[in-house]
């Protein structure tokens, strides 16, 4: 009996080490799988390995690509499949993820597991340049008009091209004005003030203003930063950072702010304004409740849920009455999301394979073809001739490629300036504070900065 | 010898059943935060190959650190304001429910619910109400309590917070008080009631201070609740309007994060420990002197 109890206690021990070893094991063999939640992660291969083997010399290469448009992952997995059609020797990964991107790459990189291919928000890519390949020698950064550059070398790859401005839906603004609208008649802020009055008097409300600090931060302030008469976004960061920038006096912020009170003015949820959310100010213009919000082409895809046929366009956002200052005619336009390629843990074998997939993307039809169409991307570089499908990321080519384009100044920004101008901007929109403080605020704020 | 022999032996099945879980305990609890707190002496953004030691600075700034301590205090002012209307309503239900009325026992279960829903939900569900649902009963009727949305004014989105909290933890006080209510015995409660004490008095004088005890637990739970409120914080307000309700974890959180200031956000991360556990060890320590027998 006792030697039974024994044997029996003995076999729990053994199956329970067996457990635990068999977790790590998994853990480290399998790259970068994590299960968080909001993550999906599915392995694409077409090849037979044994097949492979057989038929080429060179040995199979596994790669990784972080994708943090978390809507996309489909489309990425259908594009890994094509990518193989090609190349049935790379196997490649998606880890799509939703959370915050750099947040997901830290995290991969804290588990020795980095992605080899690595998308991020524009801004956060000068955080990881000691570990990232250097692309100044690629091919495709020939097509990119104004490549990225950290410390004088190219070590992104812009993904996609985004822009911003105030979104119109047509339909509205045609039948408040009886004929055909040009956007491009709107480029002081009388001219939009006379807009705004006549969609009035036609009985629909102008214009709704979402409340959310990303876009009062990083896209309407910021767009202090890039109307700067003479001087570029860096320059007049580094103005800031070393607290010579007279804000309260400059022309620029004082445009754009009052701008903003004439935004106010005609805010269709003035009495509230703090309660519009993001899904809120865009489903009131695609709904026709709003003629006018201010927003980017990513909200296609929220427009789409509630109005998947109606055309909507771009007009830039004035900040004087002088037609020919640069903001007044132009949208804000950038690579908001990059990729960089890993080269602190990742082989030269499978730095190569990324750099493979990356040019298949610019120079394939199919790679061009996933971008483009089925992504619904503008793409950042001069040889793709495919236009995307929509009106707004149409309106985004058509401003980029006439040259009426602003940089977007969201991209140069440390990673807490949404969350802490943000947060002073809802301050002005609920009437908390006037410009003068404002201003301190944004003065505070980039002093403290590091 | 064989004495020693035993010895080992006994300490061999010790370690084989405790083993497994001191082995996972210390994996995931003491080394995390051991490691934590090594940490805290490094500069580091996360990301960055080169950590440079700083010693004590970190904690120099998190004393330096202004709106960490406002966002202390307002935890402070959340865990109070919480604490006391949980386990008032708490008891308020427990005493309803154990009273005798009516379809009691379905009461306890829907009065239960709410904790089953996780934190997240429960927040979304609460910012529909604030921000729809009340604005359009406050508008069609004209009350101007709910006419604006209460999450965008920094009081109103505060207390918010409180009542979604309340909501949701009442129902798991009162269910452990039901038993502290429960547990009075019946004997002491009818000499009382022949001595003449009325029900309020034997409320006062027998059942409040025999369910002592449970009230260290609940008190004890909401306040460690309290402190570390984070997911209601983040789907009913994400620290808003203007960055005025952000709690002390979600600040640290931020300042890990968001802001990518590991050291520092480690060493607040530390310091709010040690207020947590002196509030709830101090607590306890003076509830316990509290305790009465039949």
């Amino acid at each position: 009996m006792k030697k039974i109890k024994t044997i029996i206690s003995m076999g729990l021990v053994f199956a329970m080490v067996a457990s635990l070893s068999a977790c790590g094991s998994k853990a480290s063999e399998s790259k970068s799988s994590d299960s968080q939640t909001n993550d999906t992660q599915t392995e694409t291969t077409q090849t037979d390995q044994s097949q492979v083997d057989k038929t080429e010399s060179t040995e199979p290469v596994e790669i990784s690509i972080l994708n943090s448009k978390n809507d996309l992952n489909q489309q990425f997995l259908d594009a890994v499949t094509e990518f193989n059609k090609t190349y049935p020797n790379i196997k490649v990964d998606v880890i799509s993820t939703d959370q915050s991107p750099v947040e997901k790459a830290t995290a991969l990189y804290a588990a020795g597991t980095p992605a080899t291919l690595c998308m991020l928000d524009a801004g956060d890519i000068s955080k990881f340049k000691d570990k990232a390949a250097d692309l100044s020698s690629e091919k495709w950064v020939s097509e990119v008009p104004q490549p990225d550059m950290v410390d004088g070398k190219v070590i992104a790859f812009p993904f996609a091209v985004e822009g911003y401005g105030l979104i119109y839906n047509k339909a509205v603004v045609d039948k408040a004005l009886g004929t055909t609208f040009d956007p491009s008649t709107i480029n002081t802020t009388t001219a939009l003030e006379d807009l705004l009055t006549k969609i009035q008097n036609a009985g629909v409300s102008p214009l709704i203003i979402g409340s959310m600090d990303w876009s009062l931060g990083n896209h309407f302030l910021a767009l202090t930063y890039a109307n700067q008469p003479d001087s570029d976004v860096s320059t007049f960061i580094s103005t800031l950072k070393a607290g010579t920038a007279d804000l309260v006096n400059n022309s620029a912020y004082n445009g754009l702010m009052n701008m903003f009170d004439m935004m106010m003015k005609y805010n269709k949820a003035k009495d509230d304004p703090m309660a519009v959310t993001y899904e809120q100010s865009i489903a009131a213009v695609a709904t026709e409740e709003a003629a006018i919000t201010f927003n980017g082409n990513w909200s296609m895809m929220e427009i789409q849920k509630s109005n998947p046929d109606g055309e909507f366009g771009f007009i830039p956002v004035p900040i004087s009455d002088n037609a020919s200052d640069k903001g007044n005619t132009a949208i804000a336009v950038g690579a908001t999301k990059q990729i960089f390629i890993d080269s602190s843990a990742s082989t030269e074998e499978q730095q190569e394979a990324a750099k493979t997939f990356l040019n298949w993307v610019v120079y394939d039809a199919a790679g061009q073809d996933f971008l483009v169409n089925k992504c619904n991307i503008v793409p950042g570089f001069k040889n793709i001739t495919f236009e995307p499908a929509n009106s707004l990321a149409k309106a985004i080519v058509e401003y980029n490629n006439s040259g009426k384009a602003i940089a977007f100044a969201g991209n140069y920004v440390p990673a807490d300036h949404w969350n802490v101008l943000g947060a002073s901007m809802q301050k002005y929109l609920v009437g908390k504070i006037d410009k003068t403080e404002l201003a301190a605020e944004v003065e505070d704020y980039w002093k403290n900065v590091e | 010898m064989i004495h020693t022999n035993r010895r080992l032996k006994r300490m061999g099945n010790k370690l084989l059943f405790t083993g497994p879980a001191i082995f996972s305990f210390l994996a995931v609890v003491i080394l995390p935060f051991l490691y934590g707190i090594y940490m805290t002496f490094f500069k580091w953004d996360g990301i960055s190959s080169v950590k440079p030691f700083v010693g004590i600075k970190n904690y120099l700034e998190v004393f330096r650190d202004y709106d960490f301590w406002t966002s202390i205090a307002l935890t402070f002012k959340y865990v109070i304001a919480t604490v006391i209307l949980i386990n008032i309503i708490a008891f308020i239900l427990a005493y309803l429910v154990t009273s005798g009325i009516k379809g009691q026992n379905f009461f306890r279960t829907i009065f239960f619910t709410p904790n089953l829903i996780g934190g997240l939900v429960l927040g979304f569900i609460w910012q529909f109400i604030f921000n729809n649902l009340l604005v359009t009963i406050g508008q069609k009727y004209g009350i101007l309590l709910f006419s604006k949305t209460w999450l965008g004014d920094e009081n109103k989105a505060f207390w918010a917070l409180v009542i979604a909290a309340v909501w949701q933890y009442a129902g798991y006080m009162m269910v452990i008080l039901i038993a502290g209510i429960m547990n009075v015995p019946k004997d002491i409660l009818e000499a009382a009631k022949i001595d003449g004490a009325g029900g309020l008095s034997r409320l006062r004088y027998i059942t409040l201070p025999l369910m002592v005890p449970s009230f260290i637990i609940t008190i004890f739970l909401s306040l460690q609740r309290g402190f570390m409120a984070y997911d209601v914080n983040l789907a009913l307000t994400k620290g808003g309007p203007f960055g005025s309700t952000v709690f002390a974890s979600m600040f640290v959180y931020n300042k890990a994060f968001v802001r990518f200031n590991y050291g520092v956000g480690q060493a607040e991360a530390f310091v709010l420990f040690f207020l947590v556990a002196a509030v709830t060890l101090l607590q306890v320590s003076i509830s316990k002197k509290m305790e009465v027998e039949a």
